[in-house]
């Protein structure tokens, strides 16, 4: 499970996010909406200890990240909103050192496999990284995610520069991933998405969570209308 | 996991194309520097030992006269060309050859490489120590400027940590990763230069071995030095421009500004007096007494009734000994007193220079390198000392053999053209042996700088283990 706690994050005198409460358990997807700057990768980069909190804890089965950040990152895969890989190394080099530094070392088939299931071209996968395009590399990115194994699943925008099919097979995935028990949080500006794949969606405001919903409990034009609100008493606040 | 990142770090420079053009460059200049230096060496080598054997016929052939005639024909000493120096010349270039020994006083060494150099020899010779000391290290600066911030500038040291690395394995990684590369570049050198060692090397210094191993420990200790300190800066700076100018500048200014610096600043502290100045003290020392108050002629006198005393005798004719070659072995060895006491006072100010660079050398590990690599390859100031002292004492062992076979077997009332020894005599000296220095010997003087290599060694890997968690990861 995913949670923090009263998660704050200050730099010099204003809050990127403010008392974040919240709870992801297994077999859970939370979509985080917001507009630029709400604090959503702001909460993703607390719970990988990419930064340090000004208060509160982000916990990973109930460890505080602070406390053991190697440890709470062994159990979640992160899938960034741009994945740059090492252009010099091929997909499948790329693939097994990722992997590796994660703890699995699949061997050659394994990682076709991988690579294959996230829907790379099979003749890329041992070309050099620096002539695949974004949606390529994201792909790879998912491949490594899913190489893991892990419990919990961090998406920092994940379907941005991914054509529709591509958007498609990754909600799949997310599908797939949520029955199998992982608990995901994604941060994304993708409504659609959300409502589809999210079981959760809270909607975040200058570094705090103003709404948390369930997806069932919304449609996606309210959805659409509650975003808009929002989002417009940020620009009258 | 090291493993992992090992291979990952090499693989990426392979792949490098820039890193592939200055590695081939930087091994053609080395390769090139270790065959035109090894053969240099052997040239000189035969040289100085045809040189020397034949000023030692020479001395042989000289025919029959007196002894201090043959004393002031005198021998030449040739220094001999060190195996190693074909790595590192050191200052070999400005030490001189050779030295002429003869009665009465003590010359220098002569004939350096630099006076018959033209202009350019200011620039330096291309020697595999200059390859070492100097390019290899901006080689390392430019594989590990980036290690760190281009990761971060590309984001994927984000997803390098987010699966669970701790920042201490990934900067260990990317350290011997990156001196992997420094090793490629590095061991077929050191091959290379092992093959060149023949038998003219073992019968020169029969320790070579050992000094060889000595310098490739040298060499790669202070590679890992630079890579470490490379990778660090790299892991906290801000950016890779950022790592590169600060790399570059102190790159500079270990290896171009702050010996240089050194050097003037030691001369500033411990100045050398003028070689006019030198001289003319050694001149009326000998004149007036090594204290200002004891002329030539009172010492002579003191003597002279001294030995009338000892063998109860009125006048000098009647000594059963030749007083004249008493006279000159006392004279000699009131030289050598003098000569003793102003060479101790320059060594020991050349001492003091050298102690004051290679206590700099704690700050700039460069200077321990390069007193260190000089020292094995036995072209350093000590081995030029060494040098020039066993060519005294050589020089001292003939002339008193000189003079004592005068004070014993040239006969009072005898003239002087009239006693001579012959080619029987002279081959009673025997030639100018000089072994170099041992491994051990030359460790022992240069502590100071081992202690300041390992004191940046056990600096950095303590920063390294010590703050690599702080390494700011975005």
């Amino acid at each position: 499970m995913l949670e923090a706690r009263a998660l704050s994050k200050k730099y010099d005198e204003k809050y990127a996010l403010n008392n974040l409460d919240l709870k992801v358990s297994a077999g859970e997807v939370y979509c985080l909406l917001g507009a630029n700057g709400a604090g959503k990768t702001t909460t993703i980069n607390l719970f990988l200890d990419f930064i340090s909190p000004t208060s509160g804890e982000a916990l990973v089965n109930g460890v505080n990240v602070a406390d053991e950040p190697v440890a709470t990152k062994r159990a979640l895969a992160y899938i960034p909103e741009n994945l740059v890989l090492y252009p010099n190394l091929t997909g499948v080099e790329n693939l097994q050192f990722f992997a590796g530094l994660g703890g699995e070392k699949p061997a050659k088939p394994e990682v076709v496999q991988l690579l294959t299931e996230a829907g790379l071209q099979k003749e890329a996968f041992d070309r050099r990284v620096a002539k695949y395009s974004k949606g390529m590399r994201q792909k790879v990115g998912i491949a490594i995610a899913k190489a893991k194994n892990a419990e919990h699943l961090l998406l920092d925008e994940p379907t941005s520069g991914l054509d529709p099919q591509a958007s498609n097979e990754f909600a799949q995935l997310l599908a797939t991933l949520r029955e199998n028990g992982v608990a995901i949080l994604m941060a994304t500006h993708d409504l659609f998405r959300a409502r589809e794949s999210g079981t959760h969606i809270g909607i975040m405001r200058a570094g705090e969570l103003v709404h948390s919903i369930k997806s069932e409990d919304i449609s996606l034009n309210e959805l659409e209308k509650l975003y808009l609100d929002t989002m417009k008493s940020t620009v009258y606040a | 996991m090291l493993k992992l990142i090992i291979k990952k770090e090499c693989l990426t420079a392979l792949r490098d194309v820039r890193l592939q053009v200055s590695a081939v460059i930087l091994l053609i200049l080395m390769t090139t520097a270790v065959l035109v230096g090894k053969e240099g060496q052997k040239l000189i080598q035969e040289e100085r030992e045809e040189a020397q054997a034949a000023m030692y016929d020479q001395w042989l052939d000289q025919g029959n006269k007196h002894p201090h005639s043959a004393a002031h024909f005198g021998q030449f000493a040739f220094k001999p060309k060190p195996v190693l120096s074909f790595l590192d010349v050191g200052l070999d270039t400005y030490t001189g050859v050779s030295i002429f020994l003869e009665a009465h006083k003590q010359n220098e060494v002569l004939f350096s490489g630099a006076q018959d150099s033209n202009g350019m020899s200011r620039f330096g010779e291309l020697t595999v120590a200059l390859v070492f000391q100097v390019f290899l290290p901006l080689l390392i600066v430019f594989l590990a400027f980036n290690v760190f911030t281009k990761e971060r500038e590309d984001g994927t040291l984000k997803l390098v940590h987010a699966q669970g690395l701790p920042m201490r394995k990934l900067l260990m990684g990317k350290v011997w990763g990156t001196y992997l590369m420094v090793l490629l570049i590095y061991l077929p050198i050191v091959l290379l230069a092992y093959l060149m060692l023949d038998q003219q090397s073992a019968n020169l210094d029969p320790g070579i071995t050992t000094k060889f191993i000595a310098l490739v420990v040298l060499y790669a200790v202070y590679f890992l030095v630079f890579v470490l300190f490379c990778v660090l800066v790299s892991s906290f700076a801000k950016s890779s421009g950022f790592s590169l100018l600060t790399l570059l500048g102190l790159w500079i200014v270990s290896c171009v500004i702050l010996p240089k610096a050194t050097t003037n600043l030691a001369d500033k502290v411990y100045p050398t007096p003028s070689q006019f100045e030198f001289r003319k003290t050694i001149k009326d020392k000998v004149k007036n007494g090594i204290d200002g108050h004891n002329p030539s002629d009172v010492r002579l006198a003191a003597l002279k009734q001294q030995v009338l005393d000892e063998y109860g005798a009125s006048t000098i004719e009647e000594l059963p000994v030749n007083w004249s070659g008493i006279a000159m072995q006392a004279g000699e060895e009131y030289t050598d007193q003098v000569y003793d006491q102003e060479f101790s006072r320059i060594e020991e100010i050349f001492k003091r220079q050298n102690k004051l660079s290679e206590w700099v050398a704690f700050v700039n590990p460069y200077l321990a390198a390069r007193h260190l690599s000089m020292a094995l390859a036995g072209t350093d100031f000590h081995h030029h000392v060494a040098f020039a002292r066993a060519a005294e004492n050589y020089r001292r062992f003939f002339v008193k053999k000189m003079n004592k076979d005068m004070e014993l077997n040239h006969k009072p009332g005898v003239a002087y053209s009239d006693y001579n020894v012959g080619r029987e005599f002279w081959g009673s000296i025997a030639p100018f042996d000089y072994q170099l220095p041992s491994t051990a010997t030359i460790l022992s003087v240069q502590w100071r700088n081992i202690a300041a290599l390992v004191f940046w060694l056990v600096i950095l890997l303590s920063i390294a283990y010590t703050y690599a968690r702080k390494i700011p990861k975005l």
